[in-house]
């Protein structure tokens, strides 16, 4: 077979290719260009509105960075900051996210959200960690809007149901926004502003009380002040009040019926109140019937203050208005005033009395004919009596005193004059000062003396035997003897000294009595303990003598 | 002909664009003129080669002290500051774990600039010598300089995206240290040294080198 | 012309050189011997086109997220270059941004713009140019050292913060694929050959031209 020469070898087919044919290559930028637009339409649809809110200041606020949030979920973020025009605020541009593009309608608020300590609390120490944010409180409004102002405080409601009530007060007494309301201690608001009345005169401040504790608020209810504590110090003793610890702290607010109130239909919103200083105050029925005394007093006033309580047997019925004196029959003499209100003591008797009782204060006539009776037949009498020992504080009592000197009152005059009896602390200064004369007139000195030869005398006979022991060498057994027994003899004599003294002593004087006592204990405690040594001695004299004189010749 | 015998462009009178590889009949041997393709300046060889190579790996060299020594991130953390240098960052990648990305880091910011100095240093002394001793090898190396000399860049990245992202005041954030710029600086540096060499010097005989002055 | 036997049926046969996407069949049997080269323009092109694309997406959405105590950061390429900025370390931000943004999209740009010109051959003297910049451009495109960057950036900031990959991240990835590419399918002499040259002469057939004298 002849080798194949190249040229003569056949030409594989050549297929062009089809006109225009497009390279499978391309499918990729395609693919490519394809995935890009699906991004971008989806970041163009998923574009939220664009909102400005204009601050006072935008602590904390950064481009890019500050997110808006709502319920703690982010709504939007931060994009741009800049100055106002007139370079007074600050503007803030924001990219709210679709999904809450209807939230923005023209009463939303927005407020910067930071850490804050305030007397409601401390707020917002998260921010400390993921920096400040912007808050939201959606509106109510249906109009959407695009500009907004942002608060410079948070808003104290969120929205929850309730109803607003305006309280007048003459200051403002330690409360601040966020202080809270009390029903019963139970917290059911807070207050939500104050503001100064145009004729600077009161204060009116506004509470917010959540539903449905709202409707405990009715037209008779009585608002008082229940912030701090209440520490009053009368002749009751002392009394502290204090709502809460929070009210402690910040102040508070506490409302309710006063008892002799019906309760009512639930009041509308803003309507107003006044804001009592205090519980008492708020709580205390008005008194209807009041008269007026007049006490004249023969002791010293000091303790006594004005509006301290009149008790009638013991129960609050009025208070004093005046204390002062008084200039009669040439000379001053001390003068209270009082006020007593009948109505009061009723309120202490049970209900189907009360109507008979009320009845019976209502006719002026025979009220006035019980009292004169209970003065001048049964002995009422008014009296100072000190209502803590602690403040020394003075009330004025009226009760019955039996036997004191017959006394008429003359209940025709404006201020009647009520007879009066010494008060308790007279009667206690005179026994004190009895006890103090008894004890003046005890022979103390004599008693003294006497104890004093008989001291003198034991001083001696340990002297004695203290010489008897160093010098050992001196026949002194018997005179040793002698010596003990004149000891013995002496020490019993001051017993007998000590018991007389004892005798004639008043009770009063234990202490004296119980130094003297200790005194001689220890004296006798010491002649013992010699005693025990005489006796030895005694028994064996020898050993004295023996131990020492040995160059005498071994006789006794 | 053999490849060892063919003569060389240069040996052959005719100069080659650097760009677009156009072989060209220069205007003249002292100055060559400019491509007729892509109008680039025609030149024998790189313009002043071993000078401007030197220049560069040596201030090359002297930045490496400050960019090794000097801290590349400095980390606030609530209120407390830490400063790492590369090695630092490496050593903190490598306790962290990530022992592969610890390498990675290591050979990218440390081995690789240090790698280039010496191998271009040795190149450069090589060819001033006038005898290379291996030319395959020493072109190899070249190679391997001029490919791997971008991934130095590493870590200035790293830096960048770390300071970029971890900006979260007061909680943490992360500031670019001094010794960022001055690893920036060997990184061009050597790449620039990589681009003036001419690795056809390595291969010149002695007379050629001469008569071109590098 | 290549010799070549059918492997179906053994007939010897020439191949003639082909045109582009055509095909040579066995004069016999008609298997499918060989292919032309898909036209080395078009490949890059697309390749280019699809990469531009991606180097748009890459540099507009955010590269990741980064979540930690309830604050959250994101970042661009650009984004990372600009903190680099304001944080004082202008140098290195400029750098960043050269090596990230400008030299790749510079590059490729360049690249698009040649290869559409070459389309139709003889392209304009201007194309030299940008060939040229391009060229020089190249070593300086660092986007795959930035991927790796971004990946070592993100295990360090992993251990504190959860950290979020964007959209930009997976397109920065695909970009660098696709440069990849088109580097590779390229060819740099076919289109230096579609080139106008410097003096006005469409490319000469003979290898060795003579050197201008006149600058560009």
């Amino acid at each position: 077979m002849p080798e194949p020469t190249y040229d003569s070898l056949p030409q594989a087919t050549v297929v062009p290719p089809k006109r225009a044919r497009i390279s499978i290559i391309w499918i990729v930028p395609l693919l490519t260009a394809v995935v890009a637009i699906g991004i971008a339409v989806q970041r163009i649809l998923s574009e939220g509105p664009t909102i400005t809110i204009v601050f006072t200041a935008a602590e904390g606020i950064e481009a890019g960075k500050t997110f808006i949030k709502y319920k703690d979920v982010n709504i939007g973020q931060v994009k741009a900051i800049r100055l106002t025009n007139d370079y007074k605020k600050v503007e803030v541009t924001a990219k709210i996210e679709k999904h809450a593009a209807d939230l923005m309608v023209e009463d939303a608020k927005f407020w910067v959200v930071r850490p804050q300590i305030t007397l409601s609390g401390v707020s917002g120490l998260s921010t400390l960690l993921s920096g400040n944010y912007i808050g939201f409180e959606p509106g109510l409004s249906e109009e959407s809007a695009r500009k907004f102002s942002g608060l410079d405080v948070a808003p104290v409601i969120s929205g929850q149901p309730g109803k607003e009530f305006l309280l007048n007060s003459g200051d403002l007494a330690s409360l601040s926004i966020g202080s809270p309301v009390y029903y019963r201690r139970f917290p059911v608001g807070e207050v939500t502003g104050y503001d100064l009345q145009p004729d600077g005169k009161s204060v009116q401040i506004t509470v917010f009380v959540r539903a449905p504790y709202d409707r405990f608020v009715v037209a008779s209810t009585r608002f008082w002040n229940a912030s701090g504590v209440n520490v009053s110090i009368g002749a009751d003793g002392v009394d502290v009040r204090t709502e809460s610890l929070v009210a402690l702290l910040v102040g508070g607010v506490a409302f309710d019926v006063p008892p002799f109130q019906a309760p009512g239909n639930p009041a509308e919103r803003n309507t107003a109140f006044t804001l009592y200083r205090d519980r008492a105050i708020a709580m205390k029925a008005p008194d209807a019937i009041a008269r007026h005394y007049v006490l004249h007093f023969t002791e010293s006033l000091r303790g006594l203050s004005v509006g301290a309580p009149v008790t009638l047997l013991g129960l609050n019925a009025g208070e004093v208005t005046g204390v002062g004196l008084a200039l009669t029959k040439g000379e001053i003499r001390p003068r209270v005033e009082i006020v007593l209100y009948p109505e009061r003591v009723i309120s202490y008797t049970t209900k189907t009395e009360v109507q008979a009782d009320r009845a019976l204060l209502a006719d002026e006539q025979r009220r006035t004919l019980l009292f004169k009776r209970l003065v001048e037949d049964q002995g009422m009498r008014a009296q100072l009596r000190s209502g803590s020992l602690i403040t020394g504080q003075l009330y004025v009592s009226l009760d019955y005193h039996p036997g004191a000197p017959k006394a008429k009152i003359d209940l025709t005059q404006e201020t009647p004059v009520i007879p009066t009896v010494p008060s308790a602390i007279a009667d206690l200064e005179q026994k004190l000062g009895s006890v103090v004369d008894k004890i003046d007139r005890l022979p103390l000195e004599a008693i003294g003396k006497d104890i004093g030869k008989d001291l003198a005398t034991l001083d001696h006979t340990l002297v004695s035997a203290t010489k008897l022991i160093n010098n050992a060498d001196e026949q002194l057994v018997p005179g040793l003897k002698a010596d003990v027994e004149d000891l013995h003899r002496t020490l019993i004599a001051v017993e007998r000294a000590m018991n007389n003294a004892n005798a004639s002593y008043l009770d009063a004087n234990a202490a004296m009595q119980e130094e003297l006592r200790n005194a001689l204990t220890e004296f006798s405690r010491a002649a013992r303990s010699l005693r025990v040594l005489m006796d030895e001695l005694e028994r064996q004299p020898s050993s004295v003598i023996r131990g020492k004189i040995e160059p005498m010749n071994g006789g006794k | 002909m053999t490849a060892a015998a063919a003569p060389s462009a240069a040996e052959a009178g005719l100069v080659s664009c650097r760009t677009c590889h156009q072989l060209t009949r220069p205007v003249s041997r002292a100055s060559p003129g400019y491509c007729p393709r892509c109008g680039a300046a025609l030149a024998w060889r790189r313009h002043h080669s071993i000078q401007y190579t030197w220049a560069l790996v040596i201030a090359a060299a002297i930045f490496y002290i400050p960019a090794n020594a000097l801290p590349v991130l400095t980390t606030t953390a609530l209120g407390s500051t830490e400063s790492d240098t590369i090695m630092g960052g490496v050593i903190f990648l490598y306790t962290s774990g990530s022992w592969p990305l610890a390498l990675i880091v290591l050979v990218a910011s440390v081995m690789i600039p240090l790698g280039k100095l010496v191998v271009l240093a040795y190149l450069l002394i090589q060819v001033q010598r006038g005898a290379v001793k291996n030319k395959h090898d020493s072109t190899r190396m070249y190679r391997l300089v001029e490919f791997i000399g971008r991934w130095s860049m590493l870590d200035v990245f790293v830096d960048a995206f770390v300071v970029a992202l971890v900006q979260l005041q007061p909680l943490m954030s992360v500031e670019p240290g001094a010794g960022v710029i001055f690893f920036m600086a060997v990184v061009v540096l050597t790449m620039l040294a990589a681009q003036t060499f001419d690795p056809r010097l390595l291969w010149d005989t002695a007379s050629e080198r001469q008569a071109f002055g590098a | 012309m290549e010799t070549v036997a059918c492997p179906d049926c053994d007939l010897l046969q020439q191949i003639p050189p082909l045109p582009p996407g055509g095909k040579a069949r066995c004069a016999r049997c008609g298997e499918t011997l060989a292919q032309g080269r898909v036209d080395p323009i078009d490949l890059p092109l697309a390749l280019t086109i699809a990469a531009a694309i991606a180097f748009i997406v890459a540099n507009t959405t955010p590269l990741m997220g980064l979540s930690a105590v309830g604050r959250e950061a994101s970042t661009t390429i650009s984004g990372g270059a600009l903190q680099m900025w304001q944080q004082g370390s202008q140098i290195t931000a400029l750098a960043v941004a050269f090596c990230a943004v400008i030299a790749p999209g510079g590059h490729l740009l360049f690249l698009l713009t040649v290869l559409i010109a070459v389309r139709r051959p003889p392209a304009p003297r201007w194309v030299g140019e940008m060939l040229r910049s391009a060229h020089f451009l190249e070593p300086w495109s660092m986007t795959e050292v930035m991927m790796l960057g971004i990946l070592v950036a993100l295990f360090k900031i992993a251990q504190l913060a959860t950290v979020l990959p964007g959209i930009g991240m997976y397109a920065a990835g695909a970009f660098v694929f696709l440069l990849g590419a088109v580097l590779v399918t390229f060819d740099v002499h076919e289109v230096w050959a579609r080139i106008e040259w410097i003096d006005g002469k469409v490319p000469a057939p003979t290898p060795d031209a003579s050197a201008t004298g006149i600058a560009r």
